[in-house]
């Protein structure tokens, strides 16, 4: 990995910012898995995606506690065109306040239907990566605008209700 | 949330992942039915409508997009669109963050534009050399002759022309009037 300062991204570009069409490819990779491997295989997907490839970065929050995760959403959202997220750090957790998601507004704009699950996989995905960095993680809402939370365990939240996170539809 | 500006880390890591679950047979599926078909539909859509002009407008946006910096070179005339990478934006991306999960990343490329241009009733020559430079020439399918000689399509910009072309570390793969990922010779 080419940076690994606390709080930042663990991988660099010469842009500064990233290609939106990318997520043209993301949402049709979880249609082909869908289709190809069943929900099961999906959700191994993010599991594995969530425990490998983010390992650098589950590292950085297991090490840096809170204000790495604050840190690395910050960088992160800055470096994806077309969102509005504030990210707020407090005492027991970090909340992402997805006012403007890049990605759905992207794949809208142009068309694109979203696969129904596409929403959850912010929560199996964080869920891994969470729970690798000895964190918990939660989210409400869904489709274009939604709330992340990742907590320490002492904040004792809720169990997750897949029912607060919106389906995609057509 | 995946993001776009890692995109092609995270894409890499997902051919891996393919192989490890379904063999070779799924990456192969992944690069045609996810990207082809689904992905870049509007790249098919705009080929198979227009041609050589298609590609001109597919790839001059897309490439702008992804490689700002312009590491890379369009060629076109009426029988041939040609382009020379001069520094990969996505293969550039892995090198610099040393990420690889997969055999050969390089192979997606005809993965997905190798059935795409079939249907859209072209074929490809091409060379990679791992290093993030590489050169694409498309014809319609069935003109004949092997590869073109060297600058004759994009002149100075023609990538076997730069001195790390065959640098340490450079392997090529060569393909030559190709439409599938499998049909390269080394």
């Amino acid at each position: 990995m080419a940076n690994s300062i606390p709080g930042s991204l663990p991988y660099t570009d010469t842009k500064p910012v990233g290609s939106a069409d990318f997520y043209f490819a993301i949402n049709s990779t979880f249609r082909f898995i869908l289709h190809r491997l069943g929900h099961s295989g999906w959700l191994r997907y993010l599991a594995d995606l969530g425990t490998g490839y983010y390992a650098p970065v589950n590292t950085q929050w297991r090490q840096g506690g809170l204000p790495a995760v604050a840190g690395y959403w910050r960088a992160f959202f800055a470096a994806e065109p077309g969102g509005e997220v504030d990210v707020q750090e407090l005492p027991d957790r970090v909340e992402l306040h997805v006012k403007v998601c890049p990605l759905i507004k992207h794949l809208r704009a142009h068309g694109r239907v979203p696969v129904k699950e596409f929403c959850q996989h912010c929560y199996h995905l964080g869920t891994a990566r969470a729970g690798a960095a000895g964190l918990t993680m939660r989210l409400c809402g869904g489709d274009g605008s939604c709330m992340h939370t990742y907590a320490l365990p002492a904040a004792k939240l809720p169990a997750q209700d897949l029912k607060k996170i919106k389906e995609n539809l057509p | 949330m995946i993001g776009c500006y890692d995109f092609c880390g995270h894409y890499e890591w997902t051919f891996g992942w393919f192989e490890r679950v379904g063999g070779h047979a799924l990456v192969r599926a992944y690069w045609d039915e996810a990207i082809n078909l689904d992905s870049q539909a509007h790249a098919r859509d705009l080929i198979k409508a227009e041609g050589i002009p298609g590609m001109l407008k597919y790839w001059g946006h897309t490439l702008l997009e992804e490689s700002p910096d312009l590491g890379f070179h369009i060629s076109h005339r009426e029988d041939v669109f040609r382009i020379d990478f001069h520094q990969c934006p996505s293969r550039g991306f892995l090198l610099r963050n040393d990420l690889k999960n997969y055999g050969d990343y390089c192979d997606h490329c005809m993965g997905w534009t190798g059935p795409m241009m079939k249907e859209c009733g072209y074929q490809i020559d091409h060379e990679h050399n791992h290093r993030g430079q590489c050169w694409w020439e498309i014809r319609p399918a069935g003109t004949p002759g092997g590869h073109a000689p060297v600058g004759s399509v994009s002149g100075d910009k023609d990538a076997r022309l730069l001195p790390n072309w065959l640098a340490p570390g450079a392997k090529l793969d060569r393909y030559t009037k190709a439409n599938d990922p499998d049909d390269k010779t080394p």
